[in-house]
């Protein structure tokens, strides 16, 4: 019964086309003389007389699209078993034929559950991926879909196939109209798993940030490419939330993470920044004779080579060359370039949908070499560890990190605390205006949808002086990129508190 | 001491409202009811199932099942009189560009030619209660109506796959509910007397 049916409905589809394949691509514009409208695929009398009448009604007259469609829905609403569809065939003499193609859900269950359904695939395309990157069995599975009624359930098993044989893709599909009225192309569209990549690209430091004691803090990366290679212009406008230095400018950045394996990766990144200071900082410079100097532009050139040992063990190596042009003796400047070489460890656990933990930790070595032409001479360690656990609505990160420098390191390697993410209740400014060369820092953070509660607790001292650790706490609401934080050092010197908000994305 | 911090935090709220200032959809359902034969029809609009993320996923060719449950309170916020559950699946007829709505079970009714705020009604108007479930609020006791919906079928949406962080994508994130929360609402009406 059911094969009857569609083969009538199929019938009834090339009975009212006409053979040349022009006059079927283009439908009649509104205002064309009906020819005749008739019902397609159940009998006349099914309908009732009213509803009759007024599909008949509208030959002779100029063709209306919301007429026509408004009767279809009629014809629905009187008979809920059935979907119709409208088809509008050019007749000679500028004349149009109205047919209303009537099809049973029953004989079809796959219309009810998609009403393209009753459309011809056209063409099947593939997005995100190279066709080649897919076995040729199951491409030509895929081109067999082309010329048949569109099956969702077929093409989404079709789905399934792709992602087994691409594990490290998602799959989805997507229906588009074809180039000829009733046809549809069908677009498998492929999108890397960014987790299962073995290298990732630097993630983005955009953020706008108000501290009530520092002021706002402004950068914005731009990034653009594709999944391998990627270009970042990035902005900084007034940023002093993670350095002792506050600084404008801009920085280009250019990253391959396949350089022939995905294993390989590269990067330089240029940056031209100008720097202010703030009065406590350079007091506390001036304070310490033969100490940092502080500087008006920092030119800042930084080559590296990424290689991923495992997918959650990567080394990264390389370089760090900056010009500083002094601010008290300009046009004089200094060069700090060091040696740059890092290892990082990340790795992530889902238990299910909703519970997952998140493991981080690295450790990075910035070394002054001679042969780089570096005046300054010194090495920083900073060892990194992140925790994160969550399931449903609840989250607890746990984050730690201790750093040291030996020598004489330029400003911009010097440690800080008390901003928009560390210390927080404290000003930096307060605890070491012109930063330090030993640095603990951890912080505890409970989240309930976006209710954040925090504790942290670190210090910030140069080697040989006295140091005193500090602690905070607070709260706010926290989401993945967006924050309105209250916060409150745990000793009175830390003054009355700081509100902070902002984004990071 | 207190004071200078919650001037502080209050202007910089201030300062991010503004930065942050997107226009906020007001819930604007209505319901209404009536008896067609020895059933309960409630009609409504404004039900914005149809929108953002659900009309994207629509409109990519893909259906949704729906999952409504509609439930008679004595009271607002009381308890529950009687039940209606249903689903129903939408899809999205590229060419003629109208929705279409099939309502699961047996018999299964279909319709098609619809604009998304009509395709959202025509659920709520074949959600099947019979009056008889009512008892004595079937004839002259006020009674709310509560109605919650959920959409079933997830689609896959721009974060499970690799994308830059731009504003627009922060945008997005913002505009998107989180991925383990089926998209879906629950809204209370009334009171409502059949025969009204």
């Amino acid at each position: 019964m059911r094969t009857l049916s569609l083969t009538l409905l199929l019938l009834s589809v090339l009975a009212v086309t006409p053979p040349p394949a022009r006059a079927q691509d283009v439908e009649p514009p509104d205002g064309t003389r009906v020819e005749s409208a008739e019902v397609s695929g159940i009998p006349d009398a099914q309908l009732s007389p009213g509803l009759r009448r007024d599909i008949d009604a509208i030959a002779g007259k100029p063709l209306t699209r919301p007429d026509v469609t408004q009767l279809a829905r009629r014809i629905e609403e009187e008979r809920p078993e059935v979907v119709v569809a409208v088809r509008i065939v050019a007749r000679p003499g500028d004349e149009a034929r109205v047919v209303f193609l009537v099809a049973r859900i029953s004989d079809d269950a796959s219309l009810g559950s998609n009403i393209n359904a009753r459309y011809t695939v056209e063409s099947v395309e593939i997005e995100g991926l190279k066709e080649h990157e897919i076995s040729a069995a199951l491409r030509d599975r895929l081109q067999a879909l082309v010329g048949t009624r569109l099956d969702p359930d077929a093409a989404d098993k079709l789905v399934e196939e792709l992602k087994a044989e691409r594990p490290s893709y998602n799959v989805w599909r997507r229906i588009e109209r074809g180039t000829r009225r009733g046809q549809i192309r069908v677009v498998f569209k492929f999108a890397e798993i960014e987790e299962l990549r073995w290298l990732h690209f630097t993630p983005s430091r955009s953020k706008f940030v108000y501290h009530s004691d520092q002021g706002w803090s402004g950068l914005h990366d731009i990034p653009m490419g594709n999944r391998d290679h990627r270009v970042t212009i990035g902005f900084a406008l007034d940023d002093n939330d993670t350095l002792v230095e506050e600084y404008s400018g801009f920085r280009v950045r250019f990253e391959s993470r396949r350089l022939g394996t995905e294993r390989v990766g590269a990067s330089l990144e240029a940056s031209w920044l100008n720097n202010n200071w703030r009065s406590p900082t350079l007091a506390a410079l001036d304070a310490v004779p033969g100490g940092a100097e502080p500087y008006r532009h920092r030119l800042t050139v930084e080559p590296a080579v990424s290689v991923a040992l495992t997918r959650h063990l990567r080394a990264r190596g390389g370089a760090s060359l900056s010009s500083l042009e002094s601010l008290r003796h300009s046009p004089d400047s200094q060069m700090a370039s060091a040696v740059t070489g890092s290892l990082a460890y990340s790795q992530r656990w889902r238990q299910d949908r909703r519970t997952s933990q998140d493991v981080e930790a690295s450790y990075e070595l910035r070394t002054s070499a001679d042969g780089l032409g570096s005046d300054l001479s010194y090495r920083r360690h900073l060892g990194h560890a992140r925790y994160q656990f969550e399931s449903r609505h609840n989250r607890i990160i746990a984050d730690v990190f201790v750093g040291g420098i030996t020598g004489q390191a330029p400003l911009f390697e010097r440690f800080t605390l008390g901003d928009s993410s560390t210390l927080r209740g404290w000003n930096k400014f307060d605890i070491a205006p012109a930063g330090g060369d030993r640095v603990f820092h951890q912080s505890v953070e409970y989240r309930f949808h976006g209710f954040a509660l925090f504790l942290d607790a670190g210090s910030v001292w140069d080697d040989g002086a006295t140091h005193e650790l500090r602690a905070s706490t607070g709260f706010g609401f926290h989401l993945d990129h967006v924050f309105l934080t209250a916060a409150f050092p745990l000793d009175a010197r830390g003054g009355g508190g700081t509100f902070m908000m902002g984004v990071r994305f | 001491m207190i004071a200078a911090v919650a001037e502080r935090a209050l202007r910089g709220l201030a300062l991010l409202v503004v930065a942050c200032a997107v226009p906020l959809p007001l819930a604007a359902q209505s319901l209404t009811v009536r008896a067609a034969g020895d059933m309960l029809q409630v009609r409504g609009t404004g039900l914005r199932l149809i929108e953002g993320v659900v009309a994207a996923h629509l409109k990519d060719g893909r259906s949704v099942r729906v999952d409504f449950d509609m439930t008679i309170l004595d009271k607002a916020q009381g308890a529950s009189i009687t039940q209606a559950r249903q689903s129903f699946v939408i899809s999205y007829d590229l060419w003629e560009q109208r929705y279409a709505v099939t309502r699961n079970g047996a018999p299964p009714r279909s319709i098609s030619h619809l604009v998304a705020r009509d395709a959202e009604s025509w659920c709520l108007e074949n959600m099947a209660l019979p009056l008889t479930a009512l008892g004595r609020f079937a004839r002259d006791l006020p009674f709310w109506i509560q109605v919650d919906f959920r959409v079933q079928d997830q689609p896959p949406t721009a974060a499970d796959a690799e994308s830059p962080f731009t504003l627009r994508t922060l945008i997005d994130v913002f505009s998107r509910r989180r991925q383990d929360e089926p998209p879906g609402r629950t809204f209370e009406a009334g009171p409502f007397r059949v025969g009204n």
